[in-house]
């Protein structure tokens, strides 16, 4: 148990205490969500993650523990309040149309269950702005069958929404879809949480989902929570092997500036071409298309965050010459430790940037601590996201 | 792909099916027949069987769907005991049906001397006849249903809870249509089941014109009849025949409508 994680807000939205034994398996986690928050919930597979989303939910019950929402009791010993009754929202990796329903009927079906407890009339009206939401105007008739996989994603978001969780839960959303369609899916679910104010918990491996989505991210491991925090303190100091495996990257979170991405520090760094795409506005009320992701100049200071590989990160003790379109910059070496592919280098900065090198490279350039060094990095090496 | 020798079994299983009824085709009596099948001992039969049979599934509809839903969402145990259950009156000979809905609902049986005081006599009855197509029909019904029950799974259930919709109306508007197609198939089943139920009728209902003689027991009689010609039984057996083609066919056309 770590208490110490488990911040007890005084205006928390949603509490969670969960306790429960399966075998040998045993998640014991405590959780809070303030009102709008989006919190990431990280951790290798088998760690529980999905388990805590269904005890949340009321698709399971603990052992012992409690959920509130709202200062509602849902889950308690000697009380269950029913998932239908929760306004608890979840979307998983399976969009889960229902499949005798079309696109449209769909999303009505939400309208007129859940919260709105619409008319089926207005719920077919309401659906279509939905539909239009999550860019498929059109789309309405179409039955799930012939929809792509991310087609049926995007309208089982628009259902999941349009039934007026207090709380959504969103397990791997994109760990189904192709790469091509991921990072749409990312997007569109960030925009529609921000526009509709919805409070998540979204489970996932994947580093971009907590950087894009997340306000807070809490790390799950073997059925407890060791780590919490914002985003990039969890990043920059990993506590598990599990979150460093996954924090090895380098991950500067900053704003957008003329088309990079601004470090706290001032640092710029410039991002490839096809990921300045991931920097632009996109507007409300529409999908982005291809066309409008990219950045466009007057789009200053929004929050972004840049993502590199440290093996990209190239070492000289000299200023190289031909710089663009590279990033380079000078810093010194703060620390020299063994690492995964070879010898990691953390060199100083906000964030501080770590450089992977063969051992045989680090006594070529005569590294040592305190070492002033020019490092370089391409830009098409560096993967942007819209924050 | 397949192997040839498999040919040979395969038109022997097929010709085994359809060469009976090709002979009974030409068994007909053609130009008696309109006169056959417009005799009151025709008609009458007709009229019962599909009047029981009708009363019948719609029983197992509203026994077998909410019996199915039960043993599709118990814990395995449960489910696997409650299957075993249904399924007896499945494998068990009709006859031996017909006898033990008579020991239970008969003179002398467990219930039917509570009935007796009550007044109400079952054995030998319409309500007998519907009985005893209930019992052999229901099972087909329930484990058409429950089959496609745990196929379609409880995700989508789980789905529509999460989104605020109430226990009716998740069976109502999620759970029904998605085994439709089994719900349609088990249905059929069971009447089809229905219209040809023999033996437990013949034991339990007995076998009075207009009361309980349904199709499969106005054949019986007619081929067993003294000094009758088979005509007859042809003639009814022919009728059985379209009639199950007819639902068939009509099965399949409202099946396509629904897919396409």
């Amino acid at each position: 148990m770590t208490p110490a994680l488990w911040k007890s807000a005084a205006n928390a939205l949603l509490e969670a205490n969960l306790q429960l034994t399966r075998g040998s398996f045993t998640l014991d986690v405590q959780l809070s969500l303030e009102p709008g928050e989006v919190l990431a919930l990280l951790g290798p597979n088998g760690s529980g993650k999905s388990t805590v989303l269904d005890l949340i939910a009321g698709l399971a019950a603990p052992d012992r523990g409690t959920v509130t929402i709202d200062g509602a009791v849902l889950t308690a010993p000697g009380r269950f309040v029913a998932p239908e009754r929760r306004a608890i929202g979840l979307l998983g990796q399976e969009p889960l149309l229902f499949p005798h329903l079309s696109a449209r009927n769909n999303i009505a079906f939400a309208l007129r269950v859940g919260e709105a407890q619409l008319t089926s009339a207005q719920a077919r009206t309401q659906a279509d702005h939905w539909l239009d939401r999550v860019g498929l105007a059109g789309f309405g008739e179409s039955k799930p069958g012939a929809l792509s996989g991310g087609q049926q994603q995007r309208v089982a978001l628009a259902r999941a929404l349009a039934a007026g969780p207090r709380v959504l839960l969103l397990d791997e959303p994109m760990a189904a879809l192709d790469a091509e369609t991921a990072p749409f899916m990312r997007q569109l679910i960030r925009e529609q949480l921000a526009e509709t104010g919805t409070s998540a918990i979204i489970v996932t491996h994947d580093i971009v989902d907590a950087v894009v989505l997340a306000d807070r991210v809490a790390v799950l491991h073997d059925g407890a929570l060791i780590d919490e925090g914002t985003t990039a303190a969890v990043l920059a100091a990993p506590r598990n092997p599990f979150v460093a495996a996954l924090a090895g990257v380098n991950l500067v979170v900053g704003s957008v500036q003329n088309g990079a991405v601004a470090a706290p520090d001032g640092r710029i760094f410039h991002v490839r071409p096809a990921d300045a795409a991931a920097l632009a506005p996109t507007s409300s009320g529409t999908t982005a298309s291809a066309s409008a992701l990219v950045l466009a100049g007057s789009d200053q200071n929004v929050p972004a965050a840049a993502v590199f590989r440290p093996a990209s990160v190239v070492v000289q003790t000299e200023q190289p010459r031909r710089a663009s379109p590279r990033n380079v910059w000078s810093a010194r070496v703060t620390g020299i430790e063994p690492g995964s592919g070879g010898v990691r280098l953390r060199t100083s900065g906000d964030p501080e940037v770590i450089a992977e090198l063969t051992p045989a490279a680090v006594a070529d350039l005569g590294l040592q601590l305190g070492s002033t060094v020019w490092l370089s990095v391409k830009a098409t090496e560096v993967s942007a996201y819209r924050r | 792909m397949i192997p040839r020798l498999l040919y040979v079994p395969a038109s022997i299983g097929l010709a085994l099916l359809v060469l009976p009824l090709a002979g009974l085709l030409l068994k007909v009596d053609w130009p008696g027949l309109p006169a056959l099948l417009l005799s009151p001992e025709a008609l009458q039969p007709l009229g019962l069987s599909l009047a029981t049979a009708s009363i019948s599934t719609v029983l197992c509809l509203l026994l077998g769907v909410p019996l199915a839903v039960v043993i599709a969402r118990s814990t395995s145990r449960v489910a696997g005991l409650l299957r075993a259950l249904v399924t007896v009156p499945l494998v068990l000979p009709p006859l031996v049906g017909g006898i033990a809905l008579l020991s239970l609902l008969g003179r002398g049986g467990a219930l039917g001397n509570t009935l007796e005081l009550a007044g109400l006599r079952i054995p030998f009855t319409t309500t007998a006849v519907v009985i005893a197509q209930t019992f052999v029909a229901l099972p087909f019904l329930v484990i058409a249903v429950e089959g496609a029950l745990r196929t379609a799974g409880v995700r989508y259930e789980r789905v529509a809870a999460t989104l605020g919709a109430h226990r009716g109306t998740v069976f109502a508007r999620i759970t029904l249509p998605l085994v439709g197609p089994g719900l349609l198939a088990g249905t059929v089943l069971s009447f089809a089941r229905a219209l040809g139920e023999f033996g437990a009728t013949a034991l339990f209902a007995g076998n009075q014109a207009g009361v309980t003689r349904t199709m499969p027991l106005a054949i019986y009689t007619a081929f067993n009849g003294s000094g009758v010609t088979t005509d007859q039984a042809v003639a009814l057996s022919l009728l059985l025949i379209a009639v199950a083609v007819i639902i068939l066919v009509l099965v399949g056309t409202r099946r396509a409508s629904v897919l396409s």
